[in-house]
């Protein structure tokens, strides 16, 4: 049976399923130091001083690098020419936050990080530019000598075809101004290297796509020879372009590893990993489309700025990258662009899957939507009409062969039930969007770009091995690699194995970058294989004594004999130690090179194609989005694994999604502030739809086997007809991502023309020094407490747990919590948390899980119900779930089931607010103290701050058991040294996330009224994630008489004031009476003008909380307590 | 008081506790087990999930000091789980692994439940372990797949 078109198991999923695969990380080598890296906290300074002699004296200490222990002046090379413009540390003054001022390796991670506090660093701050329009603005500080203009890295304003003829036949227009932001790759693996240096060589095991570029740059860097640096070949835990060149901590895991001669790990974590990794580059993309009025594409015109961040590394390709698309899927006449690539003092932008065409596509494919209404023609036809050709060369100078765009549009039509679901029987908030991807595979982008190379050995144990010198980083290129030796050879799946990345082992490979991986490599292995089976038929011959031989099923028959492929190994001059080895480069003939003055240069051989539809449903109430169906169909070639490019194509779809939906990074002052997956919401498993992937395969000559690329396209239209289906749900043009519910639902009201709400501000004394601050912040405030304030922060020194204490009684517990260093410790789901936040260094830990007092739940006198403090999440979720539903809907909703199996219901009331400026290490009110600013009033407070009652500090509790049990009533048992006493969940908090406990106390019990199971109750959650905290919540609890009448009702909203609140004037108004949603809408929405006192961006909260009610109260009027059923 | 263990008991061996405010997850690395994957090591991605007797947990945010029960990492979870892991190569429902042994032992844990689930609850239940790779649908496939062959899997979700 033929290898190719099958779904064979991956060749490494033993290790893989099995926890045994080696990643970079794994198995250090004896001996292995621990890095770390200090990194600039200023977007822009000087560095006027650096004296790394104290660090050099902590003990364990092994080596510290700094930009004096690299040879002056060597630049990475990157790009190439006047591109390269980056050493490998910051010389005198640091561009970024996070920019690599030292490094330190260690025997430990306490030493090392000892010796990162040694180092005596000043900096003389600089202004900073940190937006593209500041680094355009006149008199803006450089951070670079650049030919194109001041902090503009490229300027390219060229265009393709005949403008003014294009123009002269449009009579049709559609424009807009659109934005894609940074985002980051998130992959799982965090960026991990080991590099050793010994006997005059570098050996690395590093997490990455490409170990050309690793090499390469190494030997470029520090004067070596090519044979004196080698990547081993180890797993690679996701790469998504990120890894596909050289990543700055390689260089310095190898620069600590030359000065001291022992292996040396550095391991980013993931704060740094979202922080310092090289994200997707933010476009401005304002684009014009063009038609004739027969709905003929005429012309596209844009103007694109990129923030390029920092430096260059490959920013000029991914902008170029991001304009050819424009030339290549559709067919105008005329493409005109004006690109800028603009340096700003952020994180520089890297490559990233879909390498700047999902930026662009966002406005080509809105576009294309525009112009088919005003043509009035449906957006499928419409592109199908429009759609490049087969065997035609694009404007963007693509010689394109097979090209399947349309019956993938057509495909994707049937599959999603366009017609149906665009008709008139369909659902309001609901709608339909397409949109086309295309992608090269591979591309011609650097010299060597057109040539691959790869090994086939036979060994005289019948086994082949596969040599190839690039890297799979999950891509499942070694399971392909070995699927075309196998077919070539005619031999088992079973005999084959792939060795990768090593190149002792392999010869060399430029690795996985450009979707290049199948065309590339499979051409290499085909040739390769095809030369070895040309060999083994010689050798075949000879020994069958005839020249009529073939070769299949792993042996070389003539009409008359046969014999296995492994007997003929010996037979071969060449062969050595059992082995028959032939290695051969591929090099690809339809390439054409950037940068050779090729005006229109087609850099690949093929282009693969795609249409994606998606259907998606729109909350009114809250602007929640749900994605509900989505069908990608895909014009692959040929599937040499059916379902590793159904995993590519999803994957794809799914991280193109979770940019449209939610990613963003966001920064502060140029310093990251969601940099935890917590506070990123990358797509979870119930977020996304179950993705229906079609493939449409036929010819390709160009491709090995017919195969085209997959690895990128499946991003690029995720986006897109997501931004297309919403605009068809709701009649509204998003031209920004993501689509957070603040966005849309702010939208809404601005299309429904919803006034603003009023707040009174004036009749209300209580704000008026809060709001006096707010209003002051941006006009000094916020500068002086952020410059100097932040000087006299409170800093926790870092600590050591000396003891954990394991009390059997409350009373010992007690006890032992009379130390203040000492801090109770449930499932240890947050505690441990803040202590890697640095926000707790307790050194005494106060066990609660082996006092038996605390771990039941039990019934009272009278009916109540006590419910010990160290019961898990899970187990009070399963108590509840048939006596009080509404609290177990609400445990459900936290975090991830790993948590609440070992969360407590005392760690939970008492986690720390979630706040991402306080979280993420910002110096602010609450970490530093008085002297700090609150870092929400001015930065991005959207999501996660309050609406109400905010002070000082913006920060919401972020306990769900907070609010509802606040909701249910219930009361708080807490015992200190003085005994015990009784609070309410109101009287339980000092602040937002903060237990008013007096010292030595601890939380005992919460007591549920017996009423609280009599009622009804209800819990809804605004969340971007299943698990995320709330961005509102809302328990609604009502004891319901026998007419329906409502005799006692409270609702309890989370997430919108620092602690649980209770709207006032509801609360009176629902007693006695029947409500309707319409009724508490109204009610709430007086309580919301005169107790809100939002943030500007945070109002959409106000308005959702009403969402919320309206669901509540509709949930609650249906539902039964347990005894009406 | 109770007093704190000295060692603990990992997929059949015994390790060493570590210092008192390790975590387990250090503790499994330093033994020389790498099974669980230290992602986000904060408790936000399920990447370093073992069980706790038959408890799904995450390493990184569990004091070792306070584990008593046997540890199982995706290491040891040995024939137990064989028609899982083959189901996971089978759907293609990993690709870079990084993540995998953590989706495993989560899905064992689902599994040994014995509690008839559907694609949704499923889905649900797995939703702790972030995958940047395979965008999820081949992992729950694996899962309803291997669900259906131990007899607890409900065709229709409720």
């Amino acid at each position: 049976m033929s290898a190719l078109g099958q779904s064979v198991r991956p060749l490494d999923w033993v290790e893989k399923t099995s926890g045994t695969a080696r990643y970079a990380a794994d198995e250090p080598p004896e001996g292995t130091l621990v890095a770390r890296v200090l990194r600039s906290p200023l977007p822009h300074a000087d560095i006027r001083r650096l004296d790394v002699s104290a660090a050099l004296r902590v003990p364990g200490v092994h080596a510290v690098v700094t930009a004096a222990d690299f040879p002056e002046g060597r630049l990475y090379e990157h790009s190439g020419g006047p591109y390269s413009d980056r050493p490998p540390m910051a010389v005198d003054r640091v561009l970024y936050v996070g920019h690599e001022v030292a490094a330190v390796a260690a025997e430990t991670a306490e030493a090392a990080d000892e010796a990162i506090r040694r180092i005596d660093v000043r900096y003389r701050r600089r202004k900073a530019v940190l937006t593209v329009p500041d680094a355009l603005a006149p008199g803006a500080p450089r951070l670079h000598e650049r030919a194109d203009g001041a902090n503009v890295a490229v300027a390219t304003a060229e265009h393709w075809g005949d403008v003014d003829l294009a123009r002269t036949n449009a009579s049709v227009a559609a424009r807009g101004t659109f934005r894609y932001p940074r985002v980051n790759h998130a992959c799982m693996e965090p960026n991990t290297t080991i590099a050793w240096w010994h006997g005059e060589r570098l050996e690395m095991w590093t997490s990455s796509q490409a170990p050309h570029f690793v090499v390469h740059e190494l030997t470029h860097l520090f004067g070596l020879e090519l044979d004196q640096v080698v990547c081993r070949d180890v797993a690679v835990g996701g790469g998504f372009g990120s890894k596909s060149k050289i990543s700055e901590h390689e260089a310095l895991a190898a620069a600590l590893s030359m000065k001291c001669g022992r292996p040396v790990l550095l391991e980013l974590s993931r704060a740094e990993e979202f922080a310092f990794t090289k994200p997707r580059h933010a476009f401005e993309t304002r684009l014009e489309a063009h038609a004739d009025a027969d709905g003929r594409l005429c012309f596209l015109d844009a103007v694109i700025d990129v923030d390029n961040g920092a430096y260059n590394h490959y920013g000029p390709s991914v902008m170029r990258a991001g304009i050819k698309q424009l030339g290549s899927m559709y067919r105008p006449d005329a493409v005109r662009w004006d690109a800028r690539l603009v340096d700003t003092n952020l994180v520089p932008g890297g490559q990233f899957r879909g390498y700047g065409q999902p930026q662009t596509a966002i406005a080509l494919e809105t576009l294309m939507d525009e112009l088919a209404e005003k043509c009035g023609q449906d957006p499928i036809e419409f592109r199908i009409d429009n759609s490049g050709l087969p065997d035609t060369t694009q404007l963007s100078g693509s010689q394109v062969g097979s090209n399947r765009l349309r019956e993938c549009l057509a495909q994707v039509r049937d599959r999603i039930g366009w017609d149906a679901k665009r008709g008139p029987d369909r659902r309001p908030y609901r709608g339909v969007g397409v949109s086309s991807g295309m992608h090269a595979s591979g591309s011609y982008a650097y010299p060597g770009g057109n040539t691959s190379a790869a090994g086939v050995e036979v060994r005289t144990t019948g086994d082949v091995v596969v040599r190839f010198g690039g890297a799979d980083a999950g891509t499942g290129q070694r399971t392909i690699l070995g699927q075309i030796a196998a077919e070539v050879l005619g031999v088992p799946m079973d005999r084959i194995s792939v060795i990768m990345a090593d190149w002792d082992e392999t010869p060399p490979d430029m690795g996985a970058w450009s979707s290049r991986g199948t065309h590339m490599g499979g051409h290499a292995v085909r040739q390769t294989a095809e030369a070895m089976a040309a060999r083994l038929c010689e050798l075949g011959a000879e020994k069958l004594g005839t020249s009529e031989v073939a070769l299949a099923d792993g042996r070389v028959s003539s009409a008359a004999d046969s014999v296995a492929i492994a007997d003929l190994v010996d037979l071969a001059d060449e062969s050595a130690d059992g082995s028959l080895r032939i290695d051969t480069e591929y090099v690809e003939p339809k390439m054409q090179p950037y940068w050779t003055g090729i005006e229109r240069p087609n850099i690949s051989a093929t282009y693969a194609y795609a249409a994606h539809a998606i259907e998606v449903e729109v909350d009114p109430g809250t602007g929640v989005i749900r994605v509900l169906d989505y069908a990608a169909v895909h014009d692959i070639g040929r599937a040499i694994n059916p379902a590793l490019v159904e995993g590519q194509i999803i994957g794809g779809a799914v991280q193109g999604l979770g940019a449209a939906l939610g990613e963003r990074l966001h920064y502060e002052g140029g310093r990251l502030v969601n940099a935890g997956y917590v506070h990123y919401p990358l797509p979870r498993a119930t977020t996304v739809p179950s993705i229906d992937v079609a493939l449409i395969e036929g010819p390709e000559p160009a491709g090995p086997f017919n195969a085209k690329s997959v690895g990128e396209i499946a991003l690029i239209p995720a986006a897109p007809a997501l931004l297309n289906a919403v605009y068809d749900a709701t009649g509204i043009r998003f031209r920004e991502l993501p689509l957070t519910p603040d966005v849309v639902l702010a939208a809404l009201q601005e299309r429904d023309g919803v006034p603003p709400r009023k707040h009174h501000l004036a009749r209300r004394p209580g704000r008026w020094q809060i709001g006096l601050f707010r209003a002051l912040y941006p006009y000094g405030i916020h500068l002086l407490l952020d410059r100097w304030g932040t000087r006299f922060a409170r800093r926790r020194t870092p600590r050591a747990v000396e003891r954990v204490a394991l009390p059997e009684t409350v009373a010992e517990a007690v006890a032992e919590l009379s130390s203040p260093d000492a801090t109770v410790i449930g499932g240890g789901t947050d505690v441990l948390v803040q202590r890697d936040q640095e926000l707790l260094f307790p050194t005494v830990l106060v066990g609660t899980n082996k006092i038996a007092a605390l771990r039941g739940i039990d019934e009272e006198a009278g009916g109540d119900w006590r419910i010990g403090a160290a019961v898990t999440l899970a187990e009070l979720a399963t108590w509840a779930a048939e006596r009080v539903p509404v609290v177990a809907d609400a445990v459900a909703t936290i975090a991830s089931a790993q948590i609440r199996e070992v969360a407590t219901v005392a760690g939970n009331l008492g986690q720390e607010k979630r706040c991402w400026f306080f979280r993420n290490g910002f110096d602010c009110y609450k970490r530093g103290g008085v002297s700090c600013p609150c870092y929400a009033v001015e930065g991005d407070h959207r999501l996660h701050h309050a609406a109400i009652g905010g002070h000082r500090c913006q920060a919401v509790t972020p306990s769900d058991l907070a609010t509802v049990f606040d909701a249910l009533g219930a009361e708080v048992v807490l015992t200190g040294p003085g005994g015990s006493r009784r609070v309410s969940i109101a009287g339980l908090y000092a602040g937002p996330g903060e237990l008013d406990l007096r010292p030595g106390e601890l939380v005992e019990a919460i007591v549920l009224p017996a009423a609280a199971l009599r009622s009804r109750g209800t819990f809804v959650k605004l969340q971007q994630w299943d698990g995320d905290f709330a961005l509102v919540s809302l328990a609604a609890c009502a004891s319901v008489d026998t007419d329906g009448r409502w005799t006692a009702a409270r609702y309890v909203f989370g997430g919108l004031a620092p602690k649980p609140w209770q709207p006032p004037r509801l609360t009176r108004a629902l007693a006695g009476t029947v409500p309707t949603p319409d009724a508490v809408a109204d009610v709430l929405d007086q309580d919301l003008s005169w107790e809100a006192h939002p943030l500007p961006g945070n109002r959409w909260k106000l308005d959702a909380a009403i969402g919320l009610a309206r669901q509540a109260t509709e949930q609650l009027l249906l539902g039964r307590t347990r005894d009406e059923e | 008081m109770a007093e704190p263990r000295t060692g603990l008991r990992v997929d059949g061996d015994v390790v060493p506790a570590g210092a008192p405010g390790a975590t387990l997850l250090d503790v499994l690395r330093a033994s020389g087990n790498f099974a669980a994957k230290g992602a986000c090591r904060r408790g936000e991605c399920g990447a370093c999930t073992v069980l706790v007797g038959d408890r799904a947990v995450l390493a990184c945010t569990t004091l070792a000091a306070l584990v008593t029960d046997e540890v199982t990492t995706a290491a040891g979870l040995g024939d137990d789980a064989a028609d899982l892991r083959a189901a996971f190569a089978d759907h293609a429902a990993f690709q870079c692994g990084f993540c995998t042994p953590g989706q495993v032992v989560r899905a064992e844990a689902v599994l040994r439940e014995r509690v008839e689930r559907g694609r949704d609850e499923i889905v649900r239940a797995m939703s702790g372990n972030v995958c940047r790779c395979t965008g999820y649908r081949q992992i729950v496939d694996a899962v309803c797949a291997v669900a259906q062959s131990r007899q607890c899997f409900r065709k229709v979700s409720s």
